[in-house]
C-alpha cells in the first residue's frame, strides 16, 4: 500500500505547476495545489463546523450530564514497555537460592552410595551443586515450587521416594538389594500401618518380578496424585536421583512446550503414517542433554555406530561433537538423536532415566495440523512417539532405566482414556476384583488406551506425620518458620493442609504467613 | 367485659332463684369459669354478700379482694311470707336487682379493670418476700398488648397494659424457690402459650460407631458433621479439606471450633454440605462441627461460644423490592 502511494506522489511531483512553469498555463487537469507529500493543507485547514440544530433530549434513564474532567487531553501512557520476552522470562525465572534464609546446619547431601537408601526416609536431604546444575538444565524446577524460599535446594525423602529409589535400584540390576528394598519395605509397612499395605504390596510383587527376570530392567511408572501433592517433585526427586546414580537423563520438561504449535515441525520423510519432527525443539532438547549430563559426554569414547546424518562426521567423532552436530544444525537434529539413542543403547553405557511432566498434553491431538488440515496425533510427533514407545513398553532400555511420567492437576486438558487408564491401574495395584469399566458413551481415544494398556502408578498421597514434621522443622531451621514447632502446631498444619498434602503444607506454613 | 357476659349473669341470676341449694349451683358455674380462665380469680359474687357462705370464704383464702359492699341480700324466705297464698312461690321478677359479677362492670374495660386491680392487690401480699434482680428473673415471655386485647376483647391501652406489666414483672422477680403457687398461677394468665426455652432439643447422642453429628446453617449453606475421635482427617463431601476449600481462610473457619479448643488432633471429621457459596459451606462447617464436638464435650460449650461457634449468624441476603434496582439501591436520578 505505501508503494502505491508514494508512486503517485511522485507522478504528482511531476506535474507540479512550480517545477514546470511552461506547461502550468496549459495543464488541463485540476492540478493539486500543494505537493503531494505535503499534509500540511490538509491539516491547517480550517475545522468543519459541527453540525448544528436541535437536539433531541436525552431519552429518559440516559446519562446526560457529563462532568468528567479531561475528557480533552488524553492521556498518553508513555511508560516503558517491556521488551520482547521479558515477561515471559520474569514468568519462568528460577530461584534457587534466598540469602536471607539460614544455613540449616544438620542438612547432608545426597551422596552416590546412600542416595537409594531407605534410612533417608523422613529426611531433607540436600541437592549437590552439580545435580542441581544438571537439574536446572533439564528444566526440572518449576516457578511455581518453592525453592526460592530456602537457602539452598533441598527435599525430604518421603515414601514415594524411597519407593521410587527401590525402583531405581531394580533398574540398576542390584538383585540382592531389591530384595533388601523389598524387605525394608516391609518393616516400613508395619509402621505405617495397614493403610498402604495394598499399594505397597503391589509394588513390591512388580519389584520381585522384576528381580527374578533379570540383571537390569525398565520400570515404567505415571506419577498420580492430587493437586499440591508433590508429583513434579517426585519427578525431580527422580531424575536427581539419577543423576546422582550417574545415569543419562533425558528430561521433557513440559508436555505441552511440544504439542501447543509454538515449535516448528516437518514432516518425517519415508515415515508410514507420516510422522512429524520438530528441529527447534530436539535441537534444544539435544543441547539440555548435553549441558545435563556433562559427566557422561565428558568422558566416552567415540561412537561406534556409523549414522547416516547427511553431513560428514569426522573420524573418531565423539559423542560430544554428536550431539553439538545436532545442535548447531537443527534440520538433522531428529537423525542426530536418533543415532545418539543408538549410542546410548549400546551395551556397557549407564541406565536411563526419560523423563515428561503433564502426561495428558501428550494423550490426545496436538495443535499442529497436517498437510490436509487433519489435527496430527501427539503419538505422531516423532519426540513423543520415542517416549510413548517407551512408556507402553514396546521399546525397553537394555542398559536398565526408568521412564516417569508425572500427570497434572492444574494444567491439564481432559483426556478420559487417560484417567480411564489411571483408575484402572489403580484398582488393579490395590488388587480389588472389580475393575471399572470403560463407560460406552464416551468417545474412545484407541491410540491413548492402547499406549497406557498396562501402565503401572505411583500415587503420592499426603506425608505422614513424622516426614510433615521433619518438613516443618527444616522449614524452622531455615528461619521461614517462627513457630514453636510441636505436636500440636504440627498436627494442626498436617490437617488444614488437607491430610499432608505438601504443597498446601508449604503455603499454610512458610508462604502465608499472617 | 366478653360477650355473653351479661345474660349469663342474668341466667345465673335466675338459676339462683329457681333452684336450690344455690351455693353448689354457685360452685359448678365457678368451676367452669375456672377451667377456663385458670388464674382468673374475680370476684364473683353475684348477689352473696353474707360473709357466712363458704364460698367466699374460700375465695378470699386463695387470693385477697378487697371487699366490697354490693346490695343486700334479696330475702326470699320475707317475700314468701309476704306472698303466702297470694302468688305461691312465684318471684316477683320486678323485685329482682341484678348485680353484675364485678364490680368493674360499669368501667369501660371491666376485665382489665379486674386483672389489674387483682395484680396490684396479689403484688401487696406479696410484697415482702425476698426479690432477685430482673436479670436473674427466669425468662418470660408475656402476652403482647395486641394478644392481650384479642383475648379480653377490650380496647385497652398500650400505656395501661405496660402499667399491669410492670406489676408482672415485678411479680416475677420474687425469689424463684419462694414463689408461692398463687403467684405463678396468677401469672399463667399474661403469659404466652410458649415461653423461651419451652423446647429443648433431643440431647445429642454418640452412636455405636463413636460419631456424634451436628448441623450448621449460614446464608444459604447447609452443613452436617459426624466427628469421631481420631487425629486429625477431614474429609468434605468425600474431598479433603485442601481439596475442598481453595482458600487457607476457609479451611480455618471450617476447622474453628476443633482449632480454637486445641481438638484439631483429637477427633476426625466426616461432613456433607451443600447449597451457597465457599464462604457460606465454610462457616455452615464451624457451626456443624462445634454442635458434634459438645455432643463429646458438653463442658467446651462457654470456650465456643467465646470462639463464636455456637450462634447461628441470622444474616441472609435481603430481598429486592419493587421500584428499587436492588435492595436498598434506587434507580438514578433524571433531569428529564
Amino acid at each position: 500500500m505505501p508503494s502505491s502511494v508514494c508512486i503517485r506522489s511522485i507522478s504528482h511531483l511531476v506535474r507540479d505547476r512550480a517545477a514546470h512553469t511552461s506547461i502550468a498555463s496549459r495543464c488541463l487537469f485540476a492540478a493539486p495545489q500543494s505537493a503531494g507529500f505535503s499534509t500540511s493543507a490538509a491539516r491547517y485547514a480550517l475545522p468543519s463546523k459541527k453540525k448544528t440544530g436541535t437536539v433531541a433530549a436525552p431519552k429518559r434513564g440516559v446519562k446526560s450530564l457529563n462532568v468528567k474532567k479531561g475528557r480533552k487531553g488524553v492521556q498518553v501512557d508513555t511508560a516503558k514497555r517491556p521488551a520482547q520476552g521479558e515477561r515471559r522470562a520474569l514468568r519462568k525465572r528460577i530461584v534457587l537460592s534466598n540469602n536471607n534464609a539460614l544455613e540449616v546446619p544438620y542438612l547432608t547431601d545426597l551422596e552416590k552410595t546412600s542416595a537409594l537408601s531407605k534410612k533417608n526416609q523422613g529426611q531433607v536431604k540436600g541437592l549437590p551443586e552439580e545435580v542441581v546444575d544438571s537439574l536446572r538444565a533439564v528444566e526440572a524446577f518449576k516457578p511455581t515450587q518453592g525453592w526460592s524460599l530456602f537457602r539452598r535446594p533441598a527435599t525430604l525423602i518421603r515414601k514415594e521416594t524411597v519407593q521410587l529409589a527401590a525402583l531405581l535400584k531394580v533398574a540398576e540390576g542390584h538383585v540382592n538389594s531389591t530384595e533388601q528394598a523389598v524387605e525394608g519395605r516391609e518393616d516400613g509397612e508395619a509402621v505405617d500401618g495397614a493403610k498402604e499395605v495394598a499399594e505397597v504390596t503391589a509394588e513390591e510383587a512388580v519389584a520381585v518380578a522384576v528381580a527374578e527376570e533379570g540383571p537390569k530392567k525398565t520400570i515404567r511408572r505415571v506419577i498420580v496424585g492430587e493437586k499440591m501433592s508433590g508429583k513434579s517433585s517426585l519427578l525431580l526427586q527422580g531424575l536427581a536421583l539419577a543423576f546422582v546414580r550417574g545415569w543419562v537423563v533425558i528430561n521433557l520438561p513440559d508436555a505441552q512446550d511440544i504439542v501447543n504449535a509454538h515449535t516448528a515441525y516437518a514432516p518425517l520423510p519415508e515415515s508410514e503414517p507420516t510422522q512429524y519432527t520438530q528441529d527447534i525443539y530436539t535441537a534444544n532438547l539435544l543441547s539440555q542433554i548435553l549441558k545435563a549430563n556433562k559427566g557422561f559426554f565428558s568422558n566416552t569414547t567415540p561412537i561406534t555406530t556409523q549414522p547416516e546424518l547427511g553431513v560428514p562426521l569426522p573420524a573418531n567423532t565423539t559423542l560430544e561433537q554428536l550431539v553439538n552436530i545436532g545442535i548447531n544444525n537443527p534440520d538433522i537434529s531428529w537423525p542426530v538423536f536418533v543415532a545418539l539413542w543408538a549410542e546410548l543403547t549400546l551395551p556397557g553405557r549407564p541406565p536411563i532415566m526419560l523423563g515428561i511432566d503433564g502426561l495428558s498434553h501428550i494423550m490426545r491431538n496436538s495443535e499442529y495440523f497436517s498437510a490436509d488440515v487433519k489435527p496430527i496425533h501427539a503419538h505422531d510427533l516423532t519426540l513423543i512417539r520415542h517416549f510413548i514407545d517407551h512408556l507402553s513398553g514396546k521399546s525397553s532400555l537394555p542398559n536398565g532405566g526408568m521412564v516417569l511420567a508425572a500427570i497434572s492437576k492444574s494444567n491439564s486438558p481432559t483426556s478420559a482414556a487417560l484417567d480411564f487408564s489411571i483408575s484402572v491401574a489403580e484398582a488393579r495395584q490395590a488388587r480389588s476384583g472389580n475393575l471399572p469399566t470403560w463407560n460406552l458413551y464416551t468417545k474412545v481415544d484407541q491410540r491413548v488406551m492402547d499406549v497406557l494398556k498396562d501402565i503401572e502408578v505411583i500415587k503420592v498421597g499426603g506425608l505422614s506425620k513424622a516426614e510433615a514434621r521433619a518438613l516443618i522443622e527444616y522449614y524452622a531451621a531455615s528461619g521461614m518458620l517462627r513457630a514453636k514447632v510441636d505436636e500440636p502446631f504440627v498436627t494442626e498444619k498436617w490437617s488444614l493442609a488437607g491430610m499432608g498434602n505438601v504443597g498446601e503444607l508449604e503455603r499454610a506454613t512458610v508462604r502465608l504467613r499472617v | 367485659m366478653p360477650r355473653g357476659e351479661l345474660p349469663r349473669c342474668l341466667r345465673r341470676a335466675v338459676d339462683s332463684l329457681s333452684t336450690l341449694p344455690r351455693p353448689q349451683c354457685d360452685q359448678t358455674i365457678r368451676q367452669a369459669r375456672r377451667s377456663l380462665q385458670p388464674s382468673t380469680s374475680r370476684c364473683l359474687l353475684s348477689t352473696t354478700t353474707s360473709p357466712s357462705s363458704s364460698l367466699v370464704n374460700n375465695n378470699s383464702s386463695n387470693s385477697s379482694f378487697e371487699r366490697f359492699t354490693a346490695a343486700p341480700e334479696i330475702r326470699f324466705e320475707t317475700q314468701d311470707d309476704t306472698n303466702k297464698g297470694g302468688q305461691g312461690g312465684k318471684i316477683n321478677l320486678r323485685t329482682l336487682r341484678i348485680v353484675p359479677a364485678s364490680p368493674s362492670y360499669f368501667s369501660a374495660k371491666p376485665t382489665f379493670t379486674d386483672d389489674f386491680i387483682n395484680l396490684t392487690a396479689l403484688l401487696r401480699t406479696v410484697a415482702t418476700l425476698p426479690v432477685v434482680t430482673p436479670a436473674e428473673a427466669p425468662k418470660v415471655a408475656w402476652r403482647t398488648v395486641d394478644q392481650y386485647r384479642i383475648m379480653t376483647n377490650e380496647p385497652v391501652k398500650t400505656q395501661r397494659f405496660h402499667k399491669m406489666l410492670h406489676v408482672l414483672r415485678r411479680l416475677n422477680c420474687i425469689h424463684p424457690t419462694l414463689m408461692p403457687k398463687q403467684v405463678s398461677d396468677a401469672m399463667l394468665r399474661y403469659k404466652k402459650a410458649a415461653q423461651p426455652g419451652d423446647i429443648k432439643p433431643p440431647p445429642g447422642i454418640i452412636d455405636q460407631a463413636g460419631r456424634a453429628k451436628g448441623v450448621g446453617r449460614r446464608k444459604t449453606s447447609s452443613a452436617v458433621a459426624w466427628i469421631v475421635e481420631g487425629e486429625g482427617e477431614v474429609l468434605i463431601n468425600g474431598k479433603s479439606l485442601a481439596q475442598f476449600f481453595g482458600r487457607l481462610h476457609d479451611r480455618e473457619s471450617a476447622m474453628w471450633a476443633l482449632k480454637a479448643t486445641q481438638r484439631l488432633d483429637k477427633y476426625n471429621v466426616w461432613a456433607l454440605v451443600t447449597g451457597g457459596g465457599v464462604t457460606g459451606q465454610a462457616e455452615a462447617l464451624t457451626l456443624a462441627v462445634a454442635k458434634a464436638l459438645l455432643v463429646h464435650e458438653p463442658a467446651l460449650k462457654p470456650a465456643l461460644r467465646r470462639a463464636g461457634c455456637i450462634t447461628r449468624d441470622p444474616r441472609k441476603v435481603e430481598r429486592k423490592k419493587p421500584g428499587h434496582v436492588k435492595a436498598r439501591k434506587m434507580p438514578t436520578w433524571v433531569k428529564r
